[in-house]
């Protein structure tokens, strides 16, 4: 059984590094290569995987995840194989795994199916980075998921004021995602040179861990992070590995953890 | 007395910009803020009177509106039933509607100070309009397109670079606009601070579409007043007919008279190749679609059981997208606007009909509110009349109507 994302980021700090949290789009290229890739990052040291629902417009992603949004959706996986294979994942390993994507596919699937499916599924935590807190007001997402159990991860960005840092706030639980540059997911810039000074600023506001993500592909990233962030994400820089470099790849950015 | 443009309705969104159930800011928290501050900046200006004197002189001396209404004589005796009236946008600046809410929304960004407009576009209609109004007002541009968009409006690809813009096509998903809104979306995530998306329907997040809307009621406007002339002083139309792709030209005919319940409004969405058949088609309201989330706003989006945005087809570009702005799913959940669809075949007939008997070749999208009108006005009676909404003249359909007409006398 998967341990919560609190207790496995409690777990990095007990042994003074970084948690390192990886992306996987759910079907991409094929189900089955989910699967050894999952268990394969499991086995090198990662902490938290993000499962990513594949769907057809992916507007925070750039092009690498777009492509494997539509690939995965043009190979036809569904929302409920996406379960199934959560459900037999989570029964092999123990670190927390998540879903990530975008509300759509919940508001199709059914918010309050989709939830109790998940915590099913062994869960830990829902991303949605197309649900922002001001229509939590309409959808009651936020609300629901947390009385099931499963906490919605809260991002901030580069640009976001104080006062609604403040408000985010309120309503995170595990962690506060920080979008550490402008743009869309992808590996091509250098991280942003606000990038501390931003992280400051957040920390200031926020009474959770932080991660941070978008960007992120080199072992030194993960470095000039060490005094700022609880979590770092690699997504997009792993997407198109073949399982032996993917592996390699992640045990090099675990040593600098 | 007419109204003035930023007048309120009955159907106005809540201060998050729903409208009803549908509509919001389903966006990430990169754009939130600069959401907010368009929305801050644009209620600031419409407080202003300069801002709408600036739209209106732009309107008049460089657009050239008022657009004509003109009475369509010869279809109306043809057809025997109500007088049909033309509200021609093609005859607008760049010829179509898409020029009143760039205009709008280019004025608004040069007082927030923005540098560079990124702008998404289907047709190509908006693109070119865009990047008009980037050249005469001082902006970069960057026009996002499918490949395959540009591929069938390849005249318009290369009249935006000869207005100076970037065309920046789009080669993955589907390759059509809905791809190209993504693509546009993501520029702007990347480059908040200088940069105005100037979105091209009265769709995506709030405020776009109340402000895409409020730039395009002078349609209505307009043609409130100009019915008069026709049919006798304070007299309203009984039907307004428009085509709906994202809605915009159809929400800026139909916003002056909403609170008007004696006037009937017609949406005419694209039927396609066959309205039973996904991906051969794209009428969202008409054929019920379901709701979803996605672009940034709730509305009706064809789907497929997982909610995914399913692939669309109309012989018009412009009419070729999956999703419907929010106030139209709105004003159809209320029952307060009808929404129809007619067939590729149809429209085809529709700009054949309307270039010979009137002398107006209409854009394919307009030739869809034709289509509709043409079976529409011998069902009624002679002393009902029809404003049909023009909103675009033909040129850039050239390649599209030849081709299928070859093809026909071919077969
Ligand atoms: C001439 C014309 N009419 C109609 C449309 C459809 O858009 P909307 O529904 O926003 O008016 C377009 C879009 O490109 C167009 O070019």
């Amino acid at each position: 059984m998967p341990r919560s994302i609190t207790e496995q980021i409690k777990l990095a700090k007990q042994e003074n590094r970084m948690a390192l949290m990886t992306h996987v789009v759910m079907g991409y290229p094929s189900l089955e290569d989910t699967r050894q890739r999952v268990l394969l990052m499991v086995q090198a040291g990662v902490d938290i995987i993000e499962l990513q629902l594949p769907f057809s417009d992916p507007l925070a992603d750039g092009p690498i995840i777009t492509v494997a949004n539509q690939t995965a959706v043009k190979n036809g996986v569904t929302i409920k194989q996406c379960m199934d294979l959560a459900t037999e994942l989570s029964s092999q390993v123990e670190i927390p795994l998540q879903w990530v994507g975008y509300y759509n596919t919940v508001f199709n699937y059914g918010i309050e199916k989709f939830i109790k499916d998940s915590r099913r599924a062994g869960i830990q935590a829902f991303t949605f980075p197309d649900l922002p807190i001001d229509e939590e007001p309409y959808e009651h997402f936020f609300e629901l998921a947390s009385l099931a159990g499963i906490p919605v991860i809260q991002l901030v960005s580069l640009i976001t004021p104080v006062e609604r840092l403040k408000e985010i706030n309120k309503l995170a639980h595990s962690y506060i995602y920080c979008v550490a540059r402008f743009g869309v997911t992808g590996t091509d810039s250098k991280m942003s040179d606000e990038i501390v000074s931003y992280l400051q600023k957040v920390r200031k506001y926020v009474t959770v861990p932080l991660a941070v993500g978008f960007g992120i592909s080199q072992p030194q990233h993960i470095r000039d992070l060490r005094d700022s962030a609880d979590v770092v994400v690699v997504g997009s820089a792993l997407l198109n590995l073949s399982l032996p470099e993917l592996k390699d790849q992640i045990q090099t950015l675990c040593a600098a953890l | 007395m007419s109204k003035e443009l930023f007048f309120k309705t009955q159907y106005e969104p809540d201060e998050n910009g729903h409208f009803g159930e549908f509509g919001g800011r389903y966006v990430p928290e990169l754009l939130m803020p600069v959401l907010i501050e368009l929305e801050q900046a644009y209620k600031k200006a419409i407080q202003d009177e300069s801002f709408l004197a600036d739209i209106k002189k732009v309107f008049k001396n460089f657009v050239g509106r008022p657009t004509p209404l003109h009475y369509a004589n010869n279809l109306s005796d043809e057809l025997g039933g109500a007088r049909i009236y033309l509200k021609n946008e093609g005859q607008a600046h760049t010829g179509a509607h898409k020029i009143n809410h760039c205009v709008g929304q280019a004025l608004l960004a040069k007082r927030m100070g923005k540098k560079r407009i990124i702008a998404e576009t289907g047709a190509g209609q908006h693109g070119i309009a865009a990047a008009t109004v980037a050249a005469k007002f001082g902006f970069s541009c960057t026009v996002h397109m499918g490949a395959v968009d540009a591929k069938r409006q390849a005249p318009n690809v290369f009249w935006m670079q000869q207005l100076g813009a970037e065309v920046k096509i789009v080669e993955h998903g589907t390759k059509t606009l809905k791809d190209a809104v993504t693509s546009a979306l993501q520029d702007w995530i990347g480059d908040p601070a200088e940069s105005y998306y100037l979105l091209g329907s009265a769709l995506g997040p709030h405020p776009y579409p109340m402000m895409v809307r409020d730039f395009q009621s002078i349609i209505g406007i307009e043609v409130s007043e100009q019915i008069q002339e026709y049919i006798g002083e304070n007299k309203k139309p009984d039907y307004l007919v428009a085509c709906v792709g994202g809605g915009s030209n159809a929400i800026g005919l139909f916003n002056a008279f909403l609170d008007d319940p004696e006037v009937h409004m017609i949406g005419v969405e694209a039927g396609g190749r066959d309205v039973t058949k996904p991906g051969e088609h794209a009428t969202r309201l008409a054929n019920n679609s379901k709701v979803g989330v996605i672009d940034g706003y709730k509305s009706y989006f064809l789907q497929d059981d997982q909610g995914n945005v399913e692939s669309t087809h109309s012989i018009s570009a412009g009419l070729d997208y999956a999703g419907i702005g929010p106030e139209h799913a709105y004003l159809h959940s209320v029952g307060r606007v009808e929404y129809t669809s007619v067939s590729d075949e149809e429209a085809r007939a529709a700009f054949t009909k309307l270039s010979r008997s009137e002398g107006i070749i209409p854009a394919l999208e307009s030739a869809h509110a034709v289509a509709h009108a043409l079976k529409l006005a011998p069902e009624l009676s002679s002393d009902k009349n029809i404003v049909v909404n023009i909103s675009g003249r033909g040129d850039k359909d050239l390649f599209i109507v030849n081709e299928k007409l070859n093809a026909k006398i071919n077969n």
